[in-house]
């Protein structure tokens, strides 16, 4: 850490007007210990104060030392007790020797230097802890400042990462093409135009209501992902077929929210954007002593070399599982004679999570 | 008076019921197919040689883009299209129009004005559809495959078989594991849009994928030569050895 004093103008200003003031206050003290030497009373205030605002200003490197090192209050404490000590100590004699070398002619030094010993002492003591009592004041406030400033930064960085895996999360190309199918149909079939604006506004609403990364349970997540999907059959008609075999056990389960979408996002992309046959989506959900395991698959044109993706969409759920549940969830992706495959293990058997549901519903409704 | 014979190439159905709802209103068109991807696209334009084409950019097979680059006729182009913000500006440079899905009726209305002004007049007016293609680049994405015409075949290259690109005057000749085909394309065009990590320029008319390099070995005074797995030699220009001394950290 920084010097208090060294590193700033303005501190460095004052802490030498603080010192000016305490030298007035040792002065006036003195004069009434001692009597009517006005003279030596002067000089030994500025003299004195000097020496002991140097010492001070190295005091610093101790105390940052024994801050930063020892954990213990009693450590603490005892170190700057012995600190205070020494410098006291120091200062005394240090004092009486300038003293003596600058006013060798003063008759009555001796005498004066005695009567005066308690009060230096006191003094030295008080100035010591006044001393420890700023550092203290200094090291704190920089530290909260500084954790503000860091806590700040993070904020943002959240929010950041936020809106960059909301924007990740709906796709352009999803949402423009879906209005242009419904600017289609308001003239070939309006009643299916209107159930489409309404499931395109549930799937949106899902989408952007998602605030933080408060899990929701596979059922929601599942309907959901059958909204995104019956959008994306009325574009590509007989192109898309969905199948799915579901285990009631698993619907419970929380997981993140959005977490499914991106791998339907890629069956879409990869299976129908290219390919000019039928493509079919399945999933199946089945229930493990350990897990929830969700396969998705889907078949692809061999023949089509695909737009490769970014490789975003899978790396993101990679790491929200990793976020989410450490190493504990899991992943897997497969290509193999036309069909590609992703699986995803959830860690989790309804009896475990049934309890927290219960805990959760409360703040859920309240949504 | 002569109809102008479109073709609606679009992979989705309800954006061709759409537009054939739209066009309805112009006499003057007559549409005279519709195909659902790019290939079957292509042979229809070859086929029947239409005037005017409307091209959804992401299809299956062969892209909108794909497509041009291997087109052989010069059909005035109305691209239909999403969302493609890279595009959108080349757009606005060459293309007869291009409009953004979904779009009200008037703005396909204006498009279709704009062609059959176009073709009223001479032909020699008429900007090629062919020159798009080189002013804008592909996509946000590097290159992944190349498409090349060989007679009447249409040929996908993947980026990973490509071995090196030749400079041949106004064309390239791309030798990729399969072969070789001839392209009228830049080399600038391919510096630009190859992946940058696979592939190197070592020289004025070479660009070399880095994993088909075996050695590289000293020729003359301070030249090089890439000596591909192939066997076959390729020089290296004095500032061809700098980039590839980045790329391979040697």
């Amino acid at each position: 850490m920084k010097h208090p004093v060294f590193g700033n103008r303005t501190r460095f200003f004052v802490w030498w007007l603080v010192w000016l003031f305490i030298g007035l206050g040792q002065a006036l003290l003195y004069y009434f210990a001692y009597g009517s030497i006005v003279n030596l009373t002067i000089v030994d205030a500025i003299l004195s104060l000097l020496l002991y605002s140097g010492i001070a200003l190295s005091l610093w490197y101790p105390f940052s030392f024994f801050n930063k090192t020892s954990e213990k209050l009693v450590n603490v404490i005892t170190n700057l007790i012995i600190t205070g000590a020494i410098s006291v100590a120091f200062w005394f004699f240090i004092t009486k020797l300038v003293l003596k070398l600058i006013m060798p002619e003063q008759v009555n030094l001796n005498e004066y230097w005695i009567a005066t010993t308690p009060y230096r002492i006191g003094t030295g003591v008080f100035i010591y802890c006044l001393l420890i009592l700023t550092y203290y004041l200094f090291v704190s406030l920089s530290n909260l400042s500084e954790k503000m400033a860091r806590e700040a930064r993070l904020e943002s960085l959240v929010k950041e990462t936020e809106l960059k895996m909301l924007r990740s999360q709906i796709n352009p190309h999803f949402l423009f093409n879906s209005l242009n199918s419904i600017s289609s149909l308001t003239i070939t079939d309006p009643d299916k135009a209107r159930l489409m604006v309404i499931k395109l506004s549930d799937f949106m609403r899902y989408a952007l209501s998602r605030k933080d990364e408060q899990p929701v349970t596979l059922q929601s997540e599942f309907d959901n992902i059958r909204l995104y999907l019956d959008i994306e059959r009325v574009r590509f008609g007989d192109r898309l077929s969905i199948e799915e075999t579901m285990d009631s056990l698993c619907m419970e389960v929380k997981i993140p929210v959005m977490i499914l979408q991106p791998l339907y996002e890629n069956a879409v992309k990869h299976g129908v954007y290219e390919s000019t046959g039928k493509v079919t989506i399945s999933t199946s959900v089945i229930s493990t002593n350990e897990y929830c395991e969700i396969t998705i698959t889907n078949n692809y044109d061999p023949e089509a070399i695909s737009a490769k993706g970014t490789g975003t969409g899978l790396s993101n759920v990679s790491r929200r599982l990793e976020l989410s549940y450490g190493n504990k969830a899991m992943l897997k992706t497969e290509k193999q004679n036309g069909i590609f495959t992703s699986k995803l293990f959830i860690p989790g058997t309804p009896q475990v999570n049934s309890q927290k549901d219960e805990k959760n519903k409360d703040s859920n409704n309240r949504r | 008076m002569k109809k102008i014979r479109t073709v609606i190439i679009e992979d989705e159905a309800p954006a061709r019921e759409i537009l054939k709802h739209y066009l309805k209103d112009f006499e003057e068109l007559e549409i005279i197919a519709e195909c659902a991807d790019g290939f079957s696209g292509l042979k229809t334009i070859s086929f029947s040689k239409p005037d005017l084409v409307f091209l959804d950019i992401q299809m299956p097979r062969l892209t909108g883009f794909e497509l041009i680059e291997v087109m052989t006729e010069k059909p005035a182009i109305i691209f239909t299209t999403a969302y493609d913000q890279f595009a959108i500006k080349a757009f606005e440079l060459n293309a007869v129009d291009y409009l953004l899905k979904p779009f009200p009726k008037e703005r396909l209305h204006n498009a279709v004005k704009k062609v059959i002004e176009k073709i009223g007049k001479s032909k020699d007016e008429e900007k090629s559809a062919s020159s798009i293609i080189e002013k804008f680049p592909k996509s946000a994405s590097t290159l992944n495959r190349i498409v090349v015409r060989k007679g009447n075949a249409i040929n996908l290259i993947p980026v990973e078989r490509l071995k090196y690109v030749e400079a041949q005057d106004d064309y390239v000749m791309i030798y990729h594991a399969e072969g070789k085909a001839l392209k009228q394309q830049t080399m600038k065009f391919y510096e630009e849009n190859l992946p940058d990590k696979d592939f190197v320029r070592i020289h004025r008319s070479y660009i070399v994928s880095v994993q088909e390099i075996n050695r590289i070995e000293p020729y003359g005074k301070d030249n090089h030569v890439a000596v591909l797995k192939s066997g076959e030699k390729l020089p290296v220009s004095r500032s061809g050895y700098k980039h590839l001394k980045e790329e391979l950290n040697f």
